[in-house]
């Protein structure tokens, strides 16, 4: 069997098709992940523990099943109970589209919380202790002091992340969704030349992956801007 | 430190690559895609079985050699057969001429239809009176099928327009039917009537329109599949299938799972 | 959930095959990762770049791709390799277990690379000049001195990296092999349960989980038993 090259550049257009929904779940789950992250991570560092405690469960669960159960329990599990079904979420829970958002965010929410977590726990404590003399309030100190120095160390692993949530938008191909996973799945399924489709389809997401390091590096650089010589 | 890693690493690699393939009697690689109720499916004792199973291990039989599958879902059967992963795929392969272009089959030792299912409530019209299709009444509606089924080009043909979604296993497409996910879906009605229509879960469902046929798309019926070039073994393959219908063993077969026979009768 | 009890035995089955396969790339993911940090110390330029490429194209291509290509490709290229080799050679495959076990393998092992690499860029100086002024050959050094406390230091992240393999396995029934997921998938549509099929799968996942980070927990304490201080 030959390796046909040419087929790996004549299928890219059809695969780029994928793209764009590619860019809409990672886009889209990153963001709501994100958000919730904020909530969550304080919730994790909340010294009650009746708040830090759930947040604990929650994320030690999300982080220790394969993304894969997770979004199979999201679009088949949830579908197995009567009460979903004729309730009024089911016409949005009903498409693979926004159970894969769910699905992606709950995951990324738990990552990013204890990425947050672990910028916020890291800033000096002697930069919180000088704002306190100055008279700073808390909120102050948590808006001005350790949100900033958290965000500039969580850069790197959040970059991480981003990347991961890239890899985990290929899952979507598994329930019926037609990302770049997806659309190459049906593309060899007609040509039967897996290799050459799906080398294909890596290449796409190494350029995707290549474009979210630029943004990480540009980041990095911002964030740093004040160590620069 | 890499000159020894890299020199341990190729001796694994060779390693592997090295291993003698000497048998004593012939064995047949095949790959099926073992949850095709009841063509191929294991059963609850983990047995492999179905029709397609019966037939495969019959013909190695007659041609004094032994099987040996390996379970793969089903649109990833021919790239793997093409790759090499095993030697024959039994695994109600339709022999449509868009997959001969890649590969060869036996010849058929099952007929090859497709029709659609539907709930009751929905009364669907798909099809007119003389068995036309209602391209207008697939707007909207979602249709269901198997990734890389026969079922998969006819629609690409006959109803580009319709909204397709694309499973690994009809199993999925059951229970998204079930949910209420999906309007309809297209596949292999002798199966469906047995594990589905029939059962108190299928109550609620029906058959929508006429059995499709279309030697274009569903092809002269399902063979074994094989891949170019071996003539020598598709010769022997034939003549072992030819004298199972023949001799009765065929349609003793059919009739383990249905209550008529299901392979071509010419 | 009493529907779940017939299944058990088939979970059971399913579960060990996933720790086979955990093994088995827990194994090989060691040997890439020191492979792939050896070549970006080593200085060498190009065993650095083809490091680097490994890297970045297993860190950047999704699993699920990943084992896609080498399931199907394995089979081209180990073929071709082979009849370069002896003409006479028909056809090699490998069976799913062994596709998905290097699969996993290689995509961890390009995480680990990088750590190792990091780890031993963390091993003092001090110790390799000491090492080699008391007359330790070079893999000596590496033996005794590198290696051990390389693996001190890379030990919570290789944790990581091992709770990664484990969670990966649950992509292998996309190439056939009939593992914990594979079962789920057929018990679903007969007991009409998807939800709880897939809730047994995932329990198991965080119980293996579980095992490993308190394992890695254990190590990580003996490993450091020369830096506890008396109060």
């Amino acid at each position: 069997m030959s390796f046909d090259v040419a087929l790996i550049l004549q299928s890219l257009p059809q695969i780029l098709e994928g793209v764009g929904l590619t860019v809409q779940l990672h886009l889209i789950s990153l963001a709501a992940g994100t958000l919730l992250a904020v909530g969550l991570a304080l919730l994790r560092i909340s010294p009650n523990p009746a708040l830090s405690w759930p947040a604990l469960v929650y994320i030690y669960v999300f982080r220790g099943t394969p993304m894969l159960v997770q979004v199979a329990i999201v679009y088949y599990g949830l579908a197995q109970f009567e009460m979903v079904r004729n309730s009024p979420l089911w016409p949005t829970l009903r498409e693979p589209f926004w159970c894969a958002i769910i699905a992606f965010t709950l995951n990324v929410t738990a990552y990013t919380a204890e990425i947050l977590r672990g910028g916020i726990q890291g800033v000096d404590r002697g930069l919180l202790e000088a704002g306190k003399s100055l008279g700073l309030s808390a909120w102050h100190r948590f808006t001005r002091i350790t949100i900033p120095i958290a965000m500039r160390l969580s850069i790197p692993a959040y970059g991480n992340e981003m990347i991961s949530l890239l890899k985990g938008t290929a899952l979507a191909s598994m329930i019926t969704m037609y990302d770049v996973t997806g659309v190459a799945r049906t593309i060899v399924s007609r040509t039967f030349a897996p290799y050459e489709i799906f080398i294909s389809a890596a290449l796409v997401y190494l350029a995707l992956t290549w474009v979210i390091q630029q943004g990480v590096k540009f980041a990095e650089r911002y964030f740093n801007r004040h160590l620069r010589k | 430190m890499l000159k020894s890693f890299i020199a341990a690493a190729a001796l694994a690699v060779s390693a592997f690559i090295a291993a003698p393939v000497v048998q004593a009697q012939e064995v047949l690689k095949v790959g099926s895609e073992c949850t095709y109720f009841p063509f191929n499916f294991r059963d609850v004792d983990g047995k492999l079985k179905g029709y397609d199973i019966d037939v495969a291990d019959e013909v190695a039989k007659r041609l004094n050699a032994k099987t040996e599958y390996s379970c793969l879902k089903f649109d990833g059967l021919i790239p793997a057969l093409l790759a090499g992963q095993f030697d024959l795929i039994a695994a109600s392969l339709s022999i449509t001429p868009q997959r001969k272009e890649r590969m060869d089959f036996s010849v058929p030792y099952r007929l090859s239809i497709g029709q659609f299912v539907a709930p009751k409530a929905k009364k669907l019209q798909l099809f007119d009176a003389s068995n036309n299709v209602l391209k207008q009444n697939f707007k909207g509606i979602r249709i269901g099928l198997q990734r890389g089924t026969t079922y998969d080009s006819w629609f690409q043909a006959i109803v580009p327009e319709a909204q397709v979604v694309r499973y690994e296993t009809v199993e999925q497409m059951y229970l998204e039917i079930k949910s209420g996910r999906l309007d309809a879906i297209m596949t292999n009605p002798m199966k469906t009537y047995l594990e589905f229509l029939s059962k108190p879960d299928g109550a609620g469902f029906e058959v929508v329109g006429p059995q499709i046929t279309d030697e274009k798309y569903f092809g002269t019926g399902a063979g074994i599949g094989i891949r170019k070039g071996n003539e020598a073994l598709l010769k022997r393959i034939d003549t072992a299938i030819l004298a199972m219908k023949a001799d009765g063993t065929l349609d003793k077969f059919s009739k383990l799972y249905f209550p008529f026979a299901i392979y071509p009768i010419n | 959930m009493s529907v779940v009890i017939p299944w058990l035995e088939q979970f059971a089955k399913g579960a060990v095959v996933v720790l086979g396969v955990a093994l088995v790339a827990l194994v090989l993911t060691i040997v890439w990762g020191l492979l792939g940090a050896a070549a970006k110390l080593s200085g060498n330029r190009i065993a650095g770049a083809i490091a680097d490429a490994y890297t970045t194209v297993f860190r950047g291509t999704p699993e699920l791709l990943v084992l896609l290509i080498i399931y199907f490709g394995s089979a081209v290229t180990l073929t071709w390799i082979g009849k370069q080799l002896d003409p006479s050679v028909r056809f090699i495959n490998i069976p799913p277990f062994w596709a998905g076990a290097v699969a996993i393998s290689l995509i961890v092992g390009a995480y680990a690379t990088e750590t190792f690499r990091g780890a031993f860029l963390g091993v003092e100086r001090g110790q390799v000049e000491a090492a080699r002024a008391l007359g330790l050959s070079s893999s000596q050094t590496f033996f005794y001195v590198r290696l051990p406390q390389m693996w001190r230091l890379a030990l919570p992240t290789f944790g990581n990296h091992m709770i990664s393999i484990v969670k990966d396995t649950a992509l292998l029934s996309v190439i056939g092999l009939e593992e914990i997921m594979y079962v789920a998938e057929r018990g679903m549509t007969m007991t009409n349960k998807p939800f709880t099929m897939y809730a047994v799968v995932a329990v198991f996942y965080l119980a293996f989980v579980s095992l490993i980070i308190i394992a890695v927990a254990r190590l990580e304490k003996r490993l450091n038993r020369h830096l506890v201080r008396a109060r």
